[in-house]
């Protein structure tokens, strides 16, 4: 069967099995392997897509829901030259250790902020509840995302 | 390998549920997939609910409410009347799995699956909930205590979809309370639940209880003796006390790997105390 | 984007940041190719029993499968192990732990081979299974392993113990147990191979030790070493669960009967929790002397360490427990008894904290219980006990290197959240009861005596004009990849527009040892200090001769280029590249970490490792809040003060403190591996609970800077020290907030309800 959507922008097609998961698409079929996967049951959140806008559990999707759809997976944030304030943050802040929890929580923290521009920290956590970080104990995560939300506000470098 | 098929309307949806009776319906799949994948449930045709407008929505006629079952449950915490009339439920919606599982699962997903656990369960029973069941030909509504039967079973018939949850808006002046027990913050499973809905007279008198406890048992437990206890009364520790012994006498719930029976119980009753910060305030 | 120059002592941002940040950094796991197969192994699914036939039959005519091998496809010993090497790379014989592979599939796709796996069956005798390590020691339990079920047991003795008491003027007695850990990385365990039509293997692997790998799977396969290429990606979390073969033999196995094709092989979360490798479980009996004065006087220990069914790191992880039991205080008489013990538990290994997280648990909580007991302050008594310079430690070895114990608790002391806590108690919400805990904590570095812990730096000059660092030593996340990279670019002033980093590959770097034990930027560091000079030394004197200068005096080193002070004259890197072969734009140079002098120890049955003799230090400060109504812990504030000599990156430090702070809580509070008869009960995300970000507070971090003059920079490893604290510091402010003495974990919120519910007066134990 064949699916129509917008991956990163880009119109694309996917040929295959409707029974498919959205990651393994997503990372076998377009090698797009920043999506990544820690649990495939929804526990994690490694697999964090934006569809439509909305964070969602790649794992937990079946590939006809692409259908029409606009998505968003971590190389579609930020451009080649210059990183979304977000990613920006997440560096200066040491945000990232292993950084495999890191593009699921790039997404879910861009999409806490197109929501609450001026997120206080517990907002920030509880936006990040449903990605799982084994390295860094959250704060620092916590700390860039404040720091990329006043970066927005004043259109400055987080 | 398996069909997944993805109807846009409820037109589509019987015209696929007719080619493929023995596929099953799912909306969020953050239940049905992950026991696929676990193989608690075998292999077999889906089709997806989420693309079905006409199962998306919240509409208020005067006190009445209707939920319509194929809302994710983050949409309905963005519902102003969903806050501000059923705050015990948002309560509850807050408290379910992550951001991400709120973007995909829906309020229909949660009363289906009828986990004994499912966080949605015990403020609909407190709401006295009643369940709308379509079919190509017909609709039917149900009580939702009525509905769950127990661990995973439901009324649900084949051919049959839930397609909407029916509620009657609480007096704007009862107090609403919801409070879950986990082992942690976000993606918990519930080891104790409760939900309260009570009217209080202005002289602090209650004049009308509706109690609910999850995962205390195989379906939600409502202990009308409980209840019963309060109405009549100011609401006091002491009495909140003495109606927490009988509820810890009214729940079964069972012993596994994340609590006690023991355990559960003991906070089934205790979980009634907090109503008193309700009332009299956090100091 | 600028390029600054890195300031070794200033906060340097992750060099692999940009990359991971953005998704394009490529793990293990992101290794794809078109024609590759997929590799999965069968797991036993029962704990202990004889294997009479493997029926592979059903498996194989799955369409889709390509090979099923099982034992007698193993070439070589089919033994890999690190230390001892006893575990099979497929079980032909016996089974002893759930997890044991039987058979290997090779398959198409992933629904071939779930298929094929589900589909092969096996007869078994089931034998009786033990599952505790004091049992497994009594006459007559069930053999896991013919020479018996005792791994390693070890003493450590100093002064005389037992007649030490007799001088003391209080003596308490306990036992405290600790359950399995799970390293849950979010990257499972996992790797990529191929067999080169020579013979030889190439192995993409999320391994800690890729040197050594190749060791362990030439031994298990029959192989020689030097042909096997192993390289190791940024690996997506480790924690000590990826040191050691975990995919790696059976990978290669796969590979070998693949045709010459790709293979991967991705344990899914279930199987890396019944096949992977876990923190000991501990039995630990205690037995602690003071004087009326608060002095510490003798400690007598048995310490019972489960190793599960294969030895791993066992006997090293109970030898440097048994180095720690003591906790980082002066004690004159100690008699430390330990037993790593076989069992039909899942396999325990290397984890982050490495057997000095059990014993910080129970020194720490006899420390409280004996200020308790002496109306002491648990801060003063600390105090008064901490090791300082120039003191022996429980083992015996004079502390000559920095030791900032003293420091970490006084700045505790000094500190408002410390000072405010009566306060803060006071202001205890309805239902809720605040306390306060305090401990201190250490851990030692490198792999000890008897194990030179070695690496060797490469640094070279490109053809490009920029400065390479050849990193031997795996980074799992703990940034020290990074670090090399702003040691080299602060040694040779370079900005990171000019410096680059190759990641630990056999073909290309040199063997460093592995990513463990709080040493890699330590020991890779120093190897890497001495190349850098070595460099620029080499690099000044050919730019003097391309400069045409008589001497080379006054040359120095710039991004891109050197120049001639006095002349202003400069060359490009890239000019003198190109005048230079390769082999005279490199410098290699390696480091050997020092060791304990100390003769005349009384210790005996130690293989490897002991003693230690460098340590990090730190003392933590935690305010709980318990909820009466469900026994619910939260942790309201959290304070780390740790001793890592001289900071090469304040940052990094800041990150290791709060990330094993965070997973030293879920072992304090909700992290348990569920088992019956050895078969885990709760193997998922789901049911084995692991902190989120509404569970984990803002942890501050604070250090105290000695300086470490063996290590580079001044600097000394920490990533692990920050892992022990939790559990005793929630442990004390349990004691403190209501009265439970708490001496097992997790201190989930049903055990602390129980133990408010039997409150009939003080101390009620949990």
């Amino acid at each position: 069967m064949s699916i129509i959507c917008k991956i990163n922008g880009n119109d694309t097609e996917i040929q295959g099995a409707s029974d498919r998961r959205v990651v393994d698409v997503l990372r076998e079929d377009l090698g797009l392997t920043g999506t990544k996967e820690g649990c495939g049951a929804g526990e994690c959140g490694a697999c964090t897509i934006l569809v439509d806008g909305e964070p969602r559990l790649s794992c937990l999707m079946m590939a006809v829901q692409l259908q029409d759809k606009a998505v968003t997976t971590i190389e579609g944030i930020g451009e080649s030259e210059a990183l979304h304030p977000v990613q920006e943050a997440f560096v200066e802040h040491g945000a990232v250790q292993c950084g495999f929890c890191t593009p699921g929580m790039v997404l879910s923290a861009v999409n806490l902020l197109s929501l609450h521009p001026e997120p206080d920290r517990n907002r920030i956590r509880r936006a990040l509840s449903g990605n799982l970080c084994r390295c860094t104990g959250y704060v620092k995560i916590v700390d860039a995302v404040e720091a990329a939300a006043r970066a927005m506000a004043e259109g400055s470098k987080p | 390998m398996k069909q997944v098929l993805l109807p846009r309307s409820m037109n589509d949806l019987w015209a696929m549920m007719h080619d493929l009776p023995d596929a099953a319906v799912y909306a969020g799949g953050t239940d049905l997939l992950v026991k696929m994948r676990s193989g608690l449930i075998p292999p077999k045709d889906l089709i997806c609910l989420e693309r079905i407008q006409a199962l998306k929505g919240v509409m208020v006629h005067g006190d009445r409410m209707v939920i319509l079952a194929g809302t994710p449950l983050s949409h309905l915490l963005r519902e102003p009347a969903i806050t501000r009339h059923l705050p015990v439920l948002a309560k509850a919606i807050t408290c379910l799995g992550s951001p991400l599982i709120r973007n995909m699962g829906t309020i229909g997903g949660n009363v289906c699956t009828a986990s004994p656990a499912g966080d949605t369960l015990a403020p609909l029973y407190a709401l006295d909930a009643r369940v709308e069941l379509a079919s190509e030909t017909s609709v039917r509504s149900l009580p939702i205590s009525r509905f769950i039967l127990g661990p995973g079973q439901t009324l649900l018939e084949t051919g049959e979809i839930l397609s909407a949850i029916h509620v009657e808006k609480p007096h704007p002046e009862a107090i609403q309370h919801f409070e879950k027990v986990g082992r942690r913050n976000a993606l918990a499973c519930s080891l104790a639940s409760m939900a309260a809905i009570l009217r209080l007279s202005d002289g602090g008198i209650v004049m009308a209880a509706s109690l609910a406890w999850g995962s205390v048992g195989p379906t939600v437990i409502t202990c009308l003796e409980a209840a019963d206890w309060l109405i009549g009364q100011p609401l006091s520790m002491d009495r909140l006390t003495q109606a927490a012994a009988i509820v810890q006498k009214a729940v079964c719930p069972i012993t596994d790997i994340r609590a006690t029976a023991d355990y559960r119980r003991a906070v089934a009753g205790n979980l009634l105390l907090r109503i008193c910060e309700q009332k009299m305030g956090n100091p | 984007m600028t390029h600054d120059i890195p300031a070794v002592g200033c906060p340097f941002p992750r060099f692999d940041a940009r990359s991971k940040v953005s998704g394009a950094e490529k793990y293990a796991t992101d290794e794809y190719a078109p024609d590759m197969l997929w590799a999965g192994a069968r797991r036993a699914g029962l704990a202990h029993g004889r294997i009479l036939a493997v029926h592979t039959n059903d498996a194989e005519s799955v369409p889709g499968v390509f090979r099923v091998l099982t034992r007698k496809d193993v070439p070589g010993t089919n033994r890999q192990g690190i230390v001892h090497k006893d575990q099979p790379v497929l079980a032909g014989q016996k089974i002893r732990h759930c997890g044991e592979p039987v058979a290997l599939v090779l398959a198409e796709n992933r629904e071939a081979l779930k298929l094929a796996l589900s589909r092969i069956r096996l007869d078994v005798e089931p034998l009786p299974g033990v599952f505790d390590p004091e049992t497994a020691l009594n006459p007559g339990a069930p053999m896991v392993h013919a020479a018996g079920n005792t791994l390693l047991s070890a003493v450590i003795q100093k002064g005389d113990a037992a007649k030490a008491f007799s001088d003391c003027d209080v003596i308490l007695e306990d036992c405290f147990e600790v359950p399995f850990q799970e390293h849950a990385f979010l990257e499972t365990e996992n790797g990529f191979a191929q067999q080169k039509p020579d013979g030889s293997l190439v192995m993409t692997v999320s391994t800690q030790a890729p040197f050594r790998d190749r060791m362990e799977i030439g031994h298990a396969l029959g192989l020689d070493f030097s042909s096997i290429r192993v390289i190791s990606p940024y690996l997506g979390g480790g924690f000590g669960g990826k040191d050691g073969a975990t995919v790696q033999c059976l990978l290669a196995l796969a590979a070998m009967n693949a045709n010459g094709r790709p293979v991967k092989m991705w344990w899914d979360r279930e199987e890396s929790f019944i096949a992977g490798y876990k923190r000991h479980a501990a039995r630990l009996y205690y037995k602690l002397g003071a004087g009326a004065d608060g002095t510490l006087k003798s400690l007598e220990c048995r310490l019972y360490y489960d190793t599960g069914a294969y030895a791993h790191l066992g006997g090293e992880v109970l030898e440097l427990g048994m180095e720690h039991a003591g906790g980082p205080y002066r004690i004159p008489h100690v008699s430390i008894q330990g037993w790593c013990v076989y069992t039909n538990n899942p396999v325990s290994g290397a984890m982050r904290g490495f057997g000095v997280s059990q014993v910080a648990f129970a020194i720490e909580q006899m420390m409280n219980r004996l200020a308790e007991k002496l109306c002491m302050d648990p801060l003063e008594l600390r105090l008064k006990n901490a090791l300082r310079r120039g003191d022996r430690n429980s083992s015996g070895v004079t502390l000559m290197h920095s030791t900032g114990i003293v420091s970490c608790l006084k700045t505790i002391e000094r500190h408002p959240l410390w000072r405010n806590r009566a306060d803060w108690k006071a202001r205890a919400g309805r239902f809720k009861r605040r306390g306060v805990g305090v401990c201190a904590v250490f851990n030692a570095m490198g792999y000890g005596r008897g194990l030179p812990d070695s690496a060797i730096a490469k640094v070279e000059l490109t053809q490009e004009g920029r400065i390479r660092v050849y990193c031997g030593v795996s980074d799992m996340g703990q940034g020290n990849a990074s670090a090399f990279v702003q040691i080299a670019g602060d040694m040779l002033c370079q900005d990171t527009g000019h410096l680059e980093l190759i990641l630990p590959d056999t073909d290309r770097t040199h063997p460093s040892g592995s990513s463990s034990a709080g040493r890699t930027t330590y020991t890779y560091g120093n190897a890497l200090v001495r190349s850098c000079l070595q460099l620029k030394e080499k690099l000044i004197h050919r730019a003097s001769l391309v400069l045409f200068l008589d001497e080379p005096v006054g040359l120095v080193l710039l991004p891109g280029r050197v120049r001639h002070l006095p002349s202003g004259r400069e060359v490009s890197f890239s000019t003198l590249a190109a005048m230079l072969p390769e082999s005279d734009r490199t410098a290699i140079d390696q480091h050997v970490m020092t060791v304990a002098s100390d003769g005349n120890l009384n210790a005996s049955g130690f293989i490897l490792g002991f003693p230690h003799v460098l340590f990090s230090y730190a003392a933590h400060l935690a305010g709980i809040e318990i909820d009466e109504l469900t026994g619910g812990v939260s942790v309201r504030f959290y304070l780390a003060v740790t001793d890592a000599g001289r900071i090469i990156n304040p940052q990094g430090v800041e990150q290791q403190v709060q990330g094993g702070v965070a997973q030293g809580l879920g072992y304090a509070l909700c992290e348990d591996i569920l088992l019956r008869d050895g078969k885990i009960l709760n193997p998922s995300l789901t049911d084995y609970i692991v902190p989120t970000a509404l569970d984990v507070p803002d942890v501050a971090s604070l250090t105290v800077e000695t300086v470490e003059s063996t290590g580079p920079f001044g600097m000394k490893g920490m990533g692990e020290v920050g892992m022990n604290g939790p559990l005793p510091v929630v442990a004390g402010a349990v004691l403190d907030a209501v009265g439970v003495w708490v001496k097992r974990s997790p201190v989930t919120a049903e055990r602390i309800l129980e133990a408010l519910g039997l409150n009939t007066g003080a101390g009620r134990k949990l």
